[in-house]
């Protein structure tokens, strides 16, 4: 086992070496953007009563804030803040970033890891079944399911199961996460209203993963160990599971590294759709109040999240698979 | 090892659900007979009247030292009469009531309300509202009841600014007012303490047993923010609130089923096209003339705003005693008047069905916010309605700061109305020495009878005299139509028929948290 | 990520014969459709009929009418025109920088291959909607800003696949053949690599098109894309949104449909599309 992870330091040396650049890169382009951008922040900061606020009142707020500075200036400040873990101000909830990323951070992290948990359990289930009689009626189901699903958008997916299961049929809520009469957050109420979200986000990210193990699972069904285990007269869920099965893991461990920007993208529609108050829906508020410094923050921390996971699920893949060498 | 990796997952999965589920408020068996649930979309952004929550009283947290009753009179609130006017109209003097006390126990004096108003004045702090006080001169407290305004010059409507919440100085002395904690976890005087705010979900509030204005009649008030207006529909016919606000249409589903009530609310908040004369087009009268006619303002009410509206000829609402219903026009379209402006003004019919005028095709850009639909939707009927009579309108779906740039040249749909007194908006709306500030007058509309009739609404004390300047000011509009007013709305609200108590009054455009149909939720029982 | 991974064929569906002709021809008629929509069935796009809201389909309106009195199944077709013209350019901005970025690296080698090849697996890893969010907020909301958010995020795949391609190529018999006959660097390149190499873009592009429409809806949904009371397939189904409530659930349903319908039809195209191109080929191509 350690072995294994022997080339495993100099792998994270390397793969730090790219990101950081590529994440300091990303938040100066943002700044860039940021500042470029002719938006007035201390209208944003005034809302509505912007309208009866007098300029001066507003170029009073603006100077409070230093906005006036060089860019320069203005980046340094930004950013060093953001190392020291003093996140800003958002512009458009009047609170601290921290504590607006802090309220609803567990909830997108709820949201997404019961969908991923639920798409890998449901793919290998279901791409081994396929593969293992290819082409068969449930194959060819399956395939022609997930190629629709692929194809359909997601937040489409979430208003139709709205409508279906809360609308017509009454059984699940529309949105929100708890019952408002609700003065904590049960755990049967917020079980209750996830079950929709949670599993139109499962059921938009599923064909990739349905589609990759029932591939790699029909191949390596024709390896020689899985032949030779057949020859042997092994019954046929031994082969599938203890032998094919295991052989199609790997890559998709991969996948699942590749794949998680889709799945941060797909839980911001299937948010907004739901009303959950995670950080997909916040963001959709950052954005339309373009209130930059809760935008950029997300933005910034979900970035290096994201470049995290996938260098662990890289590393997994080299800890589960001898073949491979990290430093190749 | 390979095995594991999903299990290892779904593990992660619950530890994370356990962990985010765990702060369950205790004591969760609060009788639901004793609270009531509302649901509104719009979420205050902060909790602190001197940062602009609750401004106009209602506020449920706060008092002001007046309020208002149900026909939106002026009564007492923490001051123990209606605060006295010196005769110059320049010194106002208020009084307060003895042996009130802020959440915490701490006894209010005339010392919190100096501080109130300070901050308000002080550059400092991020107030939005410090240009509504612009006429005050300084506050200062001579005695621990008393409280003395000095004002820059006669304001005729002051009492009607002092609806404002009081904060206790002593929670805010010496913190940065813009990011104090108590923006979100405030104390006042009021009938519901803040017992917690989940900003994007909602604001649990908890009886002041101790309120001046009597014990509450029910042991709490959650208003529960959902945004989006179908959840928020589906949620009330799920039965989870006791009242909601609801979209017009939305509103009216509930029409028919049993169990609820639908209230229309009389509101003094306006929707219309703000005309700028700097525009080639706009600014001519014949042009405004024809659009005024062509509008049929009764297909918006029914198709725009689901029935929920009253036609709109001004910016004093039909319920205001100051309105004057001979600047009222037609609620219809009457094509044959606008054609008849067109061509009075010398804009003929040209090949394309768009009349022109010397070269100048009567065209011209229409904005509107980009995410409020309603004011899509009007724009859009607007157009419509245009087109039938030769006048091209091009809708434009902006953000703000892209309208900003580019409000005095194009037209824009606009919102504004409060009940409270003609002076409030329409001032800085409408008054030549406001022209081109920011959202103020963005049009450059100029009329000496306008500014001359909004100055003595403004310095005249006595009721008579302030009506005849506003009646002047409201016909002196309808001549030369700087606006093209559309409709007030009525906002719609889904009440459970066993609720006692909904007294619905006028209200104001902005309402949320504060001056909504929940104003006296402290009052209300369950049948 | 690693290079020992066999490649993901997400994608390889092997519609039969029938199954090509049907997408071909839906295509086909879709894109009819909206070339000579403009002439056909003229769209005023801020017009509405506040006497005709919400009606059921019926003959006249074959998918009904929206809360102003609009006919659904126009501005579906016209909401395709808008996603499949942003798709195009979005696709082609995609296309240009990532030939670029990919063509660098393809024919220098080396080093700079293996720092680029990091780079694009780096920025692959980014979640692109976000950034997506993020650059139509600063741009404020607009046509343009939408293809800019897809382009420079989508450049990541063809990138790849020039990268691979001219590798591949750089080891070929003829390519020395031409080198040795004293061919130049231009004559090389123009002669023997993009003939190549300009197939797999061009499918590469094609095989972007749906996914930048699906990027363009996302936005328009979010409220962050084209201005609202434009035909465009996410601001209808955001409007429609509206109308299900009030039970009007074919405001939503047409736009939805002809996303799904349009999206199947290209990847089934270029499915085939890349099997003829190579039968062995593995996608870097993915939808």
């Amino acid at each position: 086992m350690s072995r294994r992870f022997a080339g495993a330091g100099r792998v994270v040396r390397r793969r730090l070496l790219v990101a950081v650049p590529i994440l300091v890169l990303t938040s100066i382009g943002m700044f860039a953007l940021g500042a470029a951008s002719p938006i007035d922040p201390a209208k944003q900061y005034a809302g509505s009563a912007a309208f009866t606020a007098n300029p001066e009142v507003l170029a009073q707020i603006r100077a409070n804030w230093g906005v006036d500075d060089p860019l320069p200036v203005q980046y340094l400040r930004w950013i060093g803040n953001l190392l020291r873990g003093d996140l800003g101000w958002s512009t458009s909830r009047h609170e601290p970033v921290a504590s607006v990323i802090a309220a609803r951070a567990g909830w997108t992290l709820l949201v997404v890891s019961l969908a991923l948990a639920i798409v890998l359990l449901a793919s290998l289930l279901l791409g081994a079944l396929a593969a293992y009689r290819r082409n068969g009626i449930f194959d060819r189901t399956l395939r022609a399911a997930a190629y629709a699903v692929e194809a359909m958008p997601v937040f489409w997916i979430g208003l139709a199961s709205i409508a279906v299961f809360a609308l017509a049929l009454g059984w699940l809520p529309a949105g929100g996460l708890t019952d408002v009469t609700a003065s904590g957050t049960g755990f049967g109420d917020v079980a209750h209203h996830l079950v929709l979200p949670v599993l139109v986000l499962a059921i938009s990210q599923a064909p990739w993963f349905v589609l990759f193990v029932r591939d790699g699972v029909a191949d390596s069904l024709r390896d020689d160990h899985v032949l030779a285990a057949r020859a042997r007269g092994l019954p046929g869920r031994t082969i599938l599971f203890g032998h094919a099965l295991r052989t199609a893991l790997l890559p998709f461990l991969t996948l699942i590294g590749t794949h998680l920007p889709e799945l941060v993208g797909g839980a911001i529609l299937v948010e907004t759709v739901f009303s959950l108050p995670g950080l997909g829906g916040v963001t959709v508020q950052a954005a339309l109040g373009s209130d930059f410094p809760l935008l950029a923050a997300i933005t910034l921390l979900t970035t290096a999240a994201v470049l995290t996971a996938n260098l662990a699920t890289d590393l997994a893949y080299a800890a589960a698979d001898p073949r491979i060498r990290l430093d190749a | 090892m390979i095995r594991r990796v999903p299990a290892v997952l779904v593990a992660c999965a619950l530890a994370l659900a356990a962990c985010s589920t765990s702060p369950t408020t205790s004591g969760a068996a609060a009788s639901a007979d004793r609270t009531f649930v509302v649901a509104t979309a719009g979420e205050p952004d902060t909790l602190n009247p001197v940062l602009n929550y609750g401004v106009d009283g209602a506020s449920l947290i706060f008092d002001g030292l007046v309020a208002r009753d149900a026909g939106n009179a002026l009564v007492p609130g923490l001051a123990a009469a209606l605060p006295t006017v010196s005769p110059d109209g320049k010194t106002v003097t208020a009084t307060l009531r003895d042996g009130i006390a802020f959440h915490d126990g701490s006894p209010l004096t005339s010392a919190d309300v100096v501080f109130t108003y300070q901050a308000i004045l002080d550059p400092k702090v991020d107030s939005v509202i410090r240009s509504d006080l612009e006429m005050l001169a300084s506050v200062t407290a001579p005695d621990p009841k008393t409280v003395v305004f000095t004002l820059k010059y006669a304001y005729a409507p002051f009492l009607q600014r002092l609806a404002l919440g009081i904060v206790p100085a002593a929670a805010l002395q010496g913190t940065d007012v813009n990011q104090a904690d108590f923006n979100r976890k405030p104390i006042g005087t009021g009938p519901y303490k803040v017992e917690s705010w989940t900003p994007g979900d909602k604001l649990v509030l908890a009886a002041n047993d101790t309120y001046f204005g009597g014990k509450p009649a029910n042991a709490k008030v959650v208003v529960a923010f959902v945004a989006d207006d179908n959840v928020r529909a589906q949620r009330m016919r799920a039965g989870e609130f006791d009242a909601a606000e609801l979209a017009p249409k939305l509103a009216a589903g509930f029409d028919s089923v049993g169990g609820y009530q639908v209230h229309r609310v009389d509101s003094a908040d306006y929707r219309g096209v703000m005309l700028p004369m700097g525009n080639p087009v706009t600014g001519d009268l014949a042009v405004r003339k024809a659009l005024n006619a062509a509008v049929d303002r009764t297909a918006m009410i029914g198709g725009v705003l689901g029935g929920a509206g009253e036609p709109a000829y001004g910016p004093v609402p039909p319920t205001s005693e100051f309105a004057e219903p001979a600047a009222a026009g037609r609620p219809a379209a009457d094509a044959v008047a606008a054609t008849a402006a067109l061509d009075a003004g010398g804009w003929a019919a040209g090949g394309d069905g768009i009349r022109a005028k010397g070269g100048q095709r009567a065209a011209f850009t229409l904005m509107y916010p980009a995410t409020d639909s309603l004011r899509k939707e009007l724009a859009l009927a607007v157009t419509a309605d245009a087109k039938k009579v030769g006048i091209e309108i091009k809708p434009e779906g902006l953000t703000w700061d892209a309208i900003d740039t580019r409000i005095s040249q194009d037209a824009l749909l606009m919102g504004f109305g409060t009940p409270y007194d003609p002076d409030f908006t329409s001032y800085k709306l409408f008054s030549s020495q406001f022209a081109g500030q920011g959202y103020f007058n963005p049009g450059h509309y100029k009329s000496p009878v306008v500014d001359k009739a909004l100055q003595d609404g403004r310095d005249l004390a006595d009721p008579a005299a302030r009506k005849a300047a506003y009646s002047s000011f409201q016909k002196q509009l309808a001549t030369d139509l700087p606006w093209l007013f559309l409709a007030y709305l009525k906002h719609t609200y889904v009440v459970k028929d066993a609720v006692n108590g909904v007294q619905p009054r006028v209200e104001a455009h902005e309402h949320d948290v504060a001056n909504s149909i929940w104003w006296n939720i402290n009052t209300w029982k369950r049948k | 990520m690693l290079d020992a991974l066999p490649r993901r064929r997400v994608l390889r569906l092997r519609p039969g014969q029938t199954g090509t002709l049907v997408a071909a021809s839906v295509l086909a008629v879709a894109i009819l459709a909206c070339l000579l929509a403009p002439a056909l069935w003229p769209l005023d796009q801020s017009a509405v009929a506040l006497d005709q809201t919400r009606l059921p389909p019926s003959w006249a309106h074959p998918a009904g009418t929206d809360d102003l009195g609009r006919d659904v199944s126009l501005r579906a077709l016209y909401g395709l025109r808008v996603s499949l013209l942003v798709g195009a350019v979005a696709a082609l901005v995609a296309t240009v920088i990532g030939g670029i970025v990919g063509g660098i690296a393809g024919t220098l080698g080396g080093p700079v291959d293996r720092l680029l090849m990091r780079v694009v697996d780096t920025v692959a890893a980014l979640p692109h909607l976000l950034l997506g969010i993020f650059i139509v907020a600063m741009l404020r909301p607009s046509l343009g800003a939408v293809i800019a958010s897809i382009g420079v995020t989508h450049w990541l795949s063809t990138a790849r696949i020039v990268r691979s391609e001219l590798l591949s190529l750089r080891n070929r018999p003829f390519i020395d053949a031409a080198i040795s006959g004293g061919a130049g660097r231009r004559r090389i390149l123009t002669r023997h690599l993009l003939p190549h190499v300009l197939p797999r873009l061009a499918l590469a592009t094609t095989l972007m098109i749906p996914h930048a429409v699906w990027h363009e809806t996302a936005l328009s949904f979010l409220g962050l894309g084209l201005p609202p009371h434009l035909a465009s397939l996410g601001n209808m189904i955001n409007d429609g949104q509206g109308s299900l409530l009030t039970g009007a659930w074919w405001a939503s349903i047409a736009p939805g449909a002809v996303i799904v319908v349009v999206t199947l039809a290209i990847a089934a195209l270029a499915v085939r599309w890349r099997e003829y191109l190579d039968p062995r080929v593995r996608a870097e191509l993915q939808l």
